[in-house]
């Protein structure tokens, strides 16, 4: 493997009504790596995936993928959202949800036949869905929801796996066998970049960890970063006057007293 | 005169109303089905209402240059509607984004401030210009009886237009509407699709307010979307099913308001086709809110008798398995024990009967082999529920009520996930014994 970073990010600073969520945030993840994202709630992790994914425009920074631009990057990208940004009770079927996964390689006009219909169920197969294929998707648990997610990013077939709290109210078998196929994912050599929020699994489940807190904190291998220090100042009460400078200045600059 | 259905679609001067009213209901259908799945039914309500000032002053302006009657003009007047019902749209998002006003109030602004100016510059010409105040009097409840052949041609063409706009567009609108983050790392445009989605709202309501009308026009995107929406379970039915009410409404809509009068024996009975055509799509929106398969209300409430009806019976049996009479026990035992009057529990027995659950001798209810299969299935759910609940670490004298539910609800997976969490328990937390599944004594 060459020594090209699978994730370069440089200087990136994000700012919601010029108050920045994301502040000057440098780090790269070397290929093949499992990396987790940890810091409080509003540390700006999901922030970082979508500025990293180029849906929200980042004031300023540079972004590279295996040393390409997201746009040259992009088929070698998968992102499975929050379970929770979507309307489950959207008209869509199981099977039509997983599909969603080929249309970044074909093109959106490209005819979907047989084979590819094929390719989808054995995506569900790998996550144990395959009898759910034709389920309305509000029919569907937590668990299972999840589940048909992480097959549309499998039927992605990419390099770099983004993924926003995969794991978030989901049941502790269905917990197991996500990570049983993410590190199927990780043998491949594919590297995972993934938002987590349960601090106790980070040492099991990553071997790269990056810790944020508006600005980046740690990162590098979980051996070395994942200190009791670390964890203090990413979750300790400095954050706290940080939030409240925020919300002070996100009035003062939208003209409120 | 009486019509048959086929003179609709060919005689000279009712075809262009009701090929016309159908291709428009048609498109505004469709476009209905992207509004309520996007949750913005609200922005129908005011773009349609935006574009009453544009067509008022579009006749006021108009008028004074070309003959109201020829068709550039009727088209020149659509293309103001246009044009109104965009500046709307383009208040609205600026109201969001600029000044921060949340969505329903933005909407409700815009709705009633451009529909107020219009009402203003109408009731001018009112007493000035009669003949333009009658056009735009046309536009405000739909007016299909003026169409001629060459607006089948019209309104044909925008309905291909809409047809393959939404075809070409249809993954788009499918990806970025259930999952728009991950529609933008697929690379798809988001703000290309969500603009033309507007704007083909715009048109699909500026082709329909000819026939229903400004004031109804947002009935006709949603209703047809709603019903369809109660009957489908993907978006490519729900847009097929959809088109076909809208149609249908299209067409009904020209049908009553030329035969009702007819039938009546009131033939200066006026009936309007605009409302005609609106009263349908609701009356059969209705319908499928009410008897939609899966979702509609009285088949849930159906299904709620139903399962009401299947626990009494469970209760009657477990009653029965649990008394243990060999010589079996009468009607008015049952009722009181179960709290039924006499005449319910007669038809519960009955059913019991039919099933085979139950035997019949000298008045005496007797339970049968596979009615005491049954019963002991729901009393070994029962105590399965309760031995769960306390493991979870509920106190057992509290956990009855539950069970008492859960009893009626749990599948044979669920048992049998429960059967292997306990480990294949044999004795309830009060220690009565937990019957086994047949042939396991």
């Amino acid at each position: 493997m060459s020594d090209t970073p699978a994730l370069l990010v440089k200087q990136l600073t994000v700012n919601y009504d010029k108050v920045p969520v994301l502040w000057d945030i440098h780090f790269s993840i070397p290929a093949g790596n499992t990396v987790g994202v940890i810091g409080p709630n509003g540390a700006g992790k999901s922030t970082l995936l979508k500025a990293i994914l180029q849906m929200i425009d980042p004031l300023s920074g540079k972004v590279e993928f295996f040393g390409l631009p997201f746009k040259k990057a992009r088929a070698r990208i998968a992102y499975v959202p929050q379970r929770s940004s979507v309307d489950w009770d959207f008209p869509i079927t199981t099977l039509e949800v997983v599909m969603m996964g080929l249309y970044g390689r074909l093109g959106l006009f490209a005819w979907c036949g047989s084979k590819e219909k094929k390719e989808a169920l054995n995506a569900l197969d790998m996550v144990g869905m395959s009898s759910f294929a034709d389920r309305q998707i509000s029919q569907l648990s937590g668990g299972q929801q999840q589940r048909v997610f992480i097959a549309r990013a499998l039927l992605q077939d990419a390099d770099l796996y983004f993924m926003d709290e995969p794991f978030a109210g989901v049941d502790m078998a269905t917990e197991q066998s996500i990570m049983q196929l993410l590190r199927d994912l990780k043998a491949k050599g594919k590297t995972l970049f993934i938002v987590h929020h349960d601090l106790n699994t980070v040492e099991a489940y990553f071997d790269w960890v990056i810790m944020l807190n508006t600005s980046l904190v740690a990162c590098g291998p979980v051996k070395e970063v994942w200190t009791e220090l670390a964890l203090s100042e990413t979750y300790g009460r400095g954050s706290f006057v940080l939030d409240e400078a925020v919300k002070l200045s996100l009035r003062r600059t939208s003209g409120f007293k | 005169m009486s019509y048959s259905l086929l003179d609709f679609f060919t005689d000279p001067v009712l075809r262009a109303p009701t090929l016309g009213s159908i291709f428009m209901c048609i498109s505004s259908s469709l476009v209905g089905v992207i509004v309520v799945i996007r949750k913005r039914s609200l922005l129908g309500e005011a773009l349609s209402h935006a574009s009453y000032p544009g067509i008022a002053l579009g006749v006021t302006l108009l008028a004074a240059f070309f003959t109201p009657s020829s068709d550039g003009f009727a088209l020149a007047v659509l293309g103001c509607a246009f044009i109104s019902s965009l500046l709307g749209m383009l208040l609205i998002d600026l109201l969001q984004k600029r000044f921060r006003v949340k969505d329903d109030a933005a909407l409700c602004f815009v709705l009633s401030s451009f529909f107020g100016l219009g009402v203003l510059i109408a009731s001018r010409i009112q007493t000035t210009h009669a003949l333009w105040y009658k056009q735009v009097q046309a536009f405000l409840y739909g007016q299909t009886a003026t169409m001629r052949d060459i607006h089948i041609l019209i309104y044909a063409a925008l309905l291909v237009f809409t047809c393959v706009t939404l075809g070409l567009l249809y993954r788009e609108i499918q990806i970025l509407t259930f999952d728009r983050s991950f529609g933008q790392s697929i690379g798809i445009n988001s703000k290309f699709v969500e603009t033309a989605v507007l704007l083909l709202t715009v048109l699909a309501i500026v082709i329909g307010i000819r026939s229903v009308g400004v004031v109804m026009m947002a009935g006709m995107l949603i209703a047809p979307a709603l019903a369809s929406r109660q009957l489908t379970h993907t978006l490519k039915h729900m847009f097929i099913v959809s088109g076909v009410i809208g149609a249908i409404s299209g067409f009904c809509g020209n049908y009553f308001s030329v035969m009702i009068p007819f039938y009546l024996k009131a033939e200066k009975l006026s009936l309007p086709t605009g409302p005609m055509i609106l009263l349908t799509a609701s009356f059969l929106c209705l319908l499928a809110l009410l008897f939609a398969p899966q979702r509609g209300l009285i088949t849930r409430m159906l299904r709620v008798l139903k399962f009401k009806r299947n626990c009494q019976l469970e209760n009657i049996l477990k009653a029965l398995w649990k008394e243990e009479k060999k010589e079996g026990v009468l009607l008015q035992e049952v009722a009181s024990s179960q709290n039924l009057s006499s005449f319910k529990t007669w038809l519960r027995m009955r059913k019991l009967l039919s099933k085979g659950w139950l035997s019949i001798e000298n008045h005496r209810f007797i339970l049968s082999d596979k009615g005491e299969k049954k019963a002991r299935e729901v009393v070994r759910l029962h105590r399965l529920w309760e031995l769960y609940l306390v493991h979870l670490g509920h106190c057992k004298d509290k956990v009855h009520a539950s069970a008492e539910e859960m009893e009626h609800v749990l599948t044979p997976e669920l048992e049998k996930q429960l059967t292997d969490f306990l480990r294949n328990p044999m004795h309830d937390p009060h220690d009565q014994p937990i019957p086994h599944k047949e042939g396991k004594e």
